[in-house]
């Protein structure tokens, strides 16, 4: 391994991800000699920490860059500016941002993601032998037997039985699919874990059985989750720390207690106010203003603050200023002009 | 049928004879939905919901057998109609499609023509059932797509599906299924694909129309916080089979059924402490070639006693306007009598 740019620079202690001004511009080139005529701003000036052993949340709407941003972290796309601070197993603090791709690929044993959808995730000709034992081979742990061994330990740690190693991923259900990606994601032992709407597709029951099994391995393993979702209750019951993104920016980052009792973005409590809880009589009670038009266009973002023109609580100053993510008390942070003036109401008294 | 009655399924059975075995999708599912009212439709994936739906608009797979029961439907102009009886390709339920009932699904993207404006598809809907000529129809379809709240109606008529986007969508796939006026509703996931802030405002959208129009609708879906919002009533599906229908609020806060019980102890809430683990179901929904006898539910259930839940199928049991199939409901009703 050639030398890697270990900084010398000193995270906190807990943090294992550190991720400052993260920017990813999709070019758009048009016209018979492609030209470059602009950008998609995907991701614009995302900072965030994620701490050893949390579960941090990221939630917004579809195209708000949430996946984004875990692709960036994991380098499955490359970055357009910033820097992704990384602490490895044995210490080291490396900035993934300046990484080759060679130099980036024993790293990659340690980060690892869960994708959404078990059925277009999992290739149809192999077998969980294969599937779950791939990394392995890739990465050169281990003979044919200590494979074969490994799997099937993997295979009970998540739940499926260790018999069905020779099966083909049609045999299962989605919920089972799951969890052999989530077994595959482990067998490299990762400190760190990508989500990306692990559950949405699931139905409940078999949802709450997956999340239970992502908690106990949370604490078996001492693994970090960045979990990305829609679902909103969801992430409330599994993340400690939670981000809301809106057009590839983050809006507000805070406790997911604080966030959920007293947001302090208005997007956040739009947000909140939107979800349908299973609770027909607060529903009746609920304040609840659906809100006006749709998420903006990331290739002609609108200027100033990016969500002012949904924004029911937006003055002048919000259509020119971009508002700097700042943080405030309690260690949160939010991206908003008037946080302090306004008074927000959160989901949860 | 009761004045008040707009639609009534008894006993329907949809099967599907494959060659690993006979699966009944749909195994004697009977409802109703009365004029103006919304009943939700819940269950987890494979229940049969989405079955029975199209069984009522006679829109089944080819290889289904539509294997026995009724279901009658007596729209507001009067007349009755034996939708169980008609064959797919009848002139009946043609007409009954589009201009009594109006369907809406889960993907507008592969429900609305890719190759014809949502301003055409309008218009050959009304010119179809109201006999409209093309002017007055197109007239009528930006009327329909102002009143679906679509922003510049009187351009986006013109526009493809492609150019919209999902909420966008969605809204010109209701406006199509609410152009003649329909007396009931069918929408099957609506909103599962859109995102929150735009699932908020097609249910508002959804609920304003029907209180306008005076339409019914069947509401079908597997998230909960959707069906408190804008159900009436509620049917839980469970394998082919409803468990329990009751209000949305005895359905809420005072289930009479296991299954029902369960799966709302699933659902994280916001604001709820559940513990650090959430309640879950155990085991899976069988394969549908080995339901289990007695009452389906009967290898999961934590009320469930040998000899009883697993030999008969359990009888519909009322309490008021509450039904519930299993064999304790009394049980859960004495529990909640004690909460």
């Amino acid at each position: 391994m050639s030398d890697q740019p270990i900084t010398s620079l000193t995270l906190p202690d807990d943090v294992l991800f550190s991720v400052r001004g993260l920017k990813k511009y999709f070019p758009i080139h048009a016209g018979w000699l492609k030209k470059h005529v602009g950008n998609v701003k995907a991701i614009d000036d995302v900072s965030l920490d994620i701490k050893k052993g949390e579960t941090f949340g990221l939630v917004g709407e579809s195209g708000s860059g949430k996946s984004t941003v875990a692709r960036l972290m994991l380098r499955a796309y490359s970055i357009t500016d910033g820097e992704i601070f990384f602490r490895r197993t044995n210490g080291d603090i490396v900035d993934l941002s300046r990484l080759s791709d060679r130099d980036m690929r024993p790293l990659r044993a340690e980060m690892q993601m869960i994708f959404q959808d078990p059925y277009s995730s999992l290739n149809p000709r192999m077998t969980l032998l294969e599937l779950v034992g791939e990394p392995m081979v890739i990465h050169g742990n281990g003979n044919q037997g200590e494979i074969k061994d490994r799997v099937a330990e993997l295979l009970r740690v998540v739940g499926l039985r260790p018999e069905f190693i020779n099966r083909y991923p049609h045999a299962f259900s989605g919920g089972q699919r799951q969890r052999i990606g989530i077994a595959r994601a482990l067998a490299l032992n990762p400190s760190f874990i990508a989500a990306d709407e692990a559950v949405s597709a699931l139905d409940v029951s078999v949802a709450a059985q997956n999340i239970n099994l992502l908690q106990d391995l949370q604490e078996q393993f001492g693994l970090t989750y960045l979990f990305i979702t829609h679902d909103l209750g969801m992430v409330e019951h599994i993340a400690d720390r939670i981000g809301v993104m809106y057009l590839g920016r983050l809006m507000e980052v805070a406790p997911t207690e604080l966030l959920f009792s007293k947001p302090l973005h208005p997007y956040t409590e739009a947000l909140m106010a939107a979800v349908p809880q299973p609770d027909p009589r607060g529903n009746r009670t609920r304040k609840r203003v659906p809100l006006k038009g749709e998420i903006g266009n990331a290739a002609n973002p609108p200027p100033g603050c990016s969500f002012h023109p949904r924004c029911p609580y937006a003055q002048a100053k919000c259509a020119t200023e971009v508002p700097a993510l700042r943080t405030v008390a309690d260690g949160r942070q939010v991206r908003c002009h008037f946080a302090e003036e306004l008074s927000l109401v959160g989901a949860v008294a | 049928m009761p004045p008040e009655r707009l639609l009534e399924l008894d006993d329907v059975q949809v099967h599907f004879p494959l060659r690993e075995g006979l699966v009944k999708a749909v195994n004697g599912v009977s409802y109703h939905v009365n004029k103006g009212e919304v009943l939700g439709i819940v269950g987890e994936s494979g229940s049969g919901k989405s079955i029975t739906a199209r069984a009522i608009m006679r829109l089944l797979p080819k290889r289904a057998v539509a294997a026995g029961g009724s279901i009658r439907l007596r729209p507001r102009t009067g007349e009755e109609f034996e939708l169980s009886a008609l064959d797919r390709n009848s002139r009946a339920i043609r007409q009954v499609r589009g201009q009594h009932i109006g369907m809406v699904f889960q993907e507008p993207m592969t429900a609305l023509s890719p190759v014809h404006t949502i301003g055409t598809q309008i218009m050959r809907t009304v010119q179809l059932h109201k006999g409209l000529n093309r002017a007055d129809a197109r007239a009528r379809a930006i009327d329909l797509l102002a009143k679906v709240q679509m922003p510049r109606p009187s351009e986006m008529v013109d526009a493809y599906p492609h150019q919209l986007s999902g909420g966008m969508r969605q809204r010109a796939m209701i406006a199509l299924a609410i152009s003649c006026d329909p007396s009931l509703l069918i929408a099957d996931e609506p909103t599962t694909a859109l995102d929150v802030t735009t699932e908020a405002q097609i249910l508002e959208l959804l609920k304003q129309l029907q209180s306008e129009m005076g339409m019914a609708i069947i509401f079908i879906t597997h998230n909960f916080g959707v069906i408190a919002d804008i159900a009436d009533r509620v049917s839980v599906m469970y394998l082919g089979r409803i468990v329990e229908t009751a209000t949305v609020d005895d359905i809420f806060y005072a289930p009479k059924h296991p299954y029902t019980k369960a799966l709302l102890r699933s659902i994280p809430r916001l604001g709820v402490d559940q513990g650090r683990r959430l309640p879950t179901i155990p085991g899976m929904v069988p394969d549908p070639f080995s339901v289990p006898p007695g009452c389906a539910f009967n290898p999961r259930c934590t009320y469930a006693r040998p000899g009883i839940c697993d030999v008969t199928t359990p009888p519909a049991k009322h309490f008021g306007n509450q039904i519930s199939r299993c064999h304790f409901a009394e049980k859960l009703a004495e529990e909640h009598a004690h909460v």
